[in-house]
């Protein structure tokens, strides 16, 4: 019997070498490569026609669009209209890895706490430096509460440079422990359905359907969680406030 | 709250970690994802992928759907423009039909009021004419009657005269003076003489 875990495994499918960096092309690189191609086959395959009365598929790709950028409106404002497209890559990108994982064999890219942290700490280290850049040593206000006596000060400091240091944690930790349980969680289930057999294993295949019903949602849901949070950092880093 | 969801978070990746370490002893490799041989390529393509992806969707995909929102926005709010505009247009013609209405039903009360003086005017010289025409037919008749009353007199007289004399013939036997006789005859009839003046 198979380990829940072994779908998790990297499995190199092509061996390729650049500069000396292990580049090899692997299941993970696979089903990243058929996400983009996905990803680009309704955002630009979906919109050719630029109808003034779309498809089914081009609406997909509006509601896509709008729904990304009502977000960066709201919790960015202006200022995060250069940021648009990188929210929208990462919200899209993130969405179809965590939709892709949930078909029978493929492999969920974001499952994987290397991917995730990569984008979290890309985000990290990129608000941090539009930040800088954009008010200077000011930035460190950041770090600084309004209002607050100075004796809190010298506890709420700390506290609020441990906070922003832990965000590239949270951020990626928070979607791949969510698609790591997920999918392990089908897969155990899976197991019992095989080991209960033709009798008994109905209960925990009923279960599977269900739960592939809440797998589904939050795939869509730490898709946005990431751009939505994405979207707070940079408000942060552009307006400055609390 | 969202300290506590951390804090769940950890908790749930501590556990998965010791579920990963107890799989490894029973040979199965551990949690493959915290095998570092496995980073850099999934790393290097990580970069490809999303570099891809974000290329299209910043040169090919935003500008397609945001310049597809735009013209229909403007479409829709050309057409919102457009019917705004018939709406005035619709609205300063119906004034300036009610407009017209108005002028035209005051034009129609005066000149039938105008008219009205005028027939009324007409009416009264036509009936003044009538008036005098049956005024002068009237007296002319009057005349008329006078003037055979004065002959119808005169007649009288002279039957009076004649049947005078026939009478005095007969029971005097001798032609009477007639002259006389007439004198007479006026006397005892004086308003038969110069006939019309009653």
């Amino acid at each position: 019997m198979h380990s829940p875990m072994e779908q998790f495994e990297i499995k190199r499918l092509l061996h390729l070498n650049l500069f000396g960096i292990d580049a090899s092309f692997t299941n993970s690189s696979t089903w990243m490569i058929i996400a983009v191609i996905l990803a680009t086959a309704v955002f630009v395959w979906g919109m050719r026609q630029r109808a003034l009365v779309p498809g089914r598929l081009q609406s997909v790709a509006e509601v896509g669009y709008e729904f990304i950028a009502g977000m960066v409106r709201d919790n960015v404002g202006d200022g995060g209209k250069k940021y648009f497209p990188f929210i929208l890559t990462l919200f899209i990108f993130i969405l179809f890895c965590n939709v892709l994982g949930l078909v029978p064999y493929s492999f969920t890219v974001t499952s994987q706490i290397v991917v995730t942290f990569a984008m979290a700490a890309f985000v990290f280290v990129g608000v941090t430096i539009i930040g800088f850049a954009r008010h200077g040593l000011h930035f460190l206000s950041l770090f600084v509460p309004k209002g607050v006596p100075f004796v809190l000060l010298l506890l709420l400091v700390p506290i609020e440079i441990i906070s922003y240091f832990i965000r590239p944690f949270s951020l990626s930790i928070r979607l791949f422990a969510n698609m790591l349980a997920g999918h392990t969680m089908l897969k155990v289930f899976g197991g019992f359905v095989v080991m209960l057999g033709i009798i008994g294993g109905w209960a925990p295949l009923a279960f599977i359907v269900v739960f592939t019903g809440l797998e589904l949602l939050i795939a869509f849901l730490q898709a946005y969680v990431f751009a939505i949070l994405t979207c707070l950092y940079l408000n942060d880093a552009v307006h400055l406030h609390h | 709250m969202r300290r506590s969801v951390y804090g769940a978070f950890a908790a749930g990746l501590a556990a998965l970690l010791a579920s990963g370490t107890v799989l490894a002893k029973e040979g199965s490799g551990g949690m493959p994802q915290l095998d570092p041989n496995s980073f850099a390529p999934q790393l290097v393509w990580l970069a490809i992928a999303f570099l891809a992806l974000y290329l299209v969707m910043s040169r090919l995909a935003v500008p397609a759907i945001s310049d597809t929102l735009d013209k229909r926005q403007a479409k829709i709010q050309g057409d919102l423009d457009a019917a705004e505009k018939a709406n005035e247009e619709t609205r300063s013609l119906v004034a300036a039909y009610e407009k017209r209405l108005a002028d035209t039903r005051e034009d129609a009360r005066k000149l039938m009021r105008e008219r009205g003086e005028a027939d009324s005017a007409a009416a009264a010289a036509r009936l003044q004419a009538l008036h005098d025409k049956l005024a002068a037919e009237i007296g002319e008749a009057e005349k008329r009657i006078a003037a055979q009353r004065d002959e119808v007199m005169q007649g009288l007289e002279r039957m009076a005269e004649d049947i005078g004399q026939d009478v005095y013939a007969k029971l005097a036997g001798q032609p009477a003076d007639r002259a006389a006789l007439a004198a007479k005859i006026a006397a005892a009839a004086p308003g038969t003489r110069g006939g019309g003046s009653r």
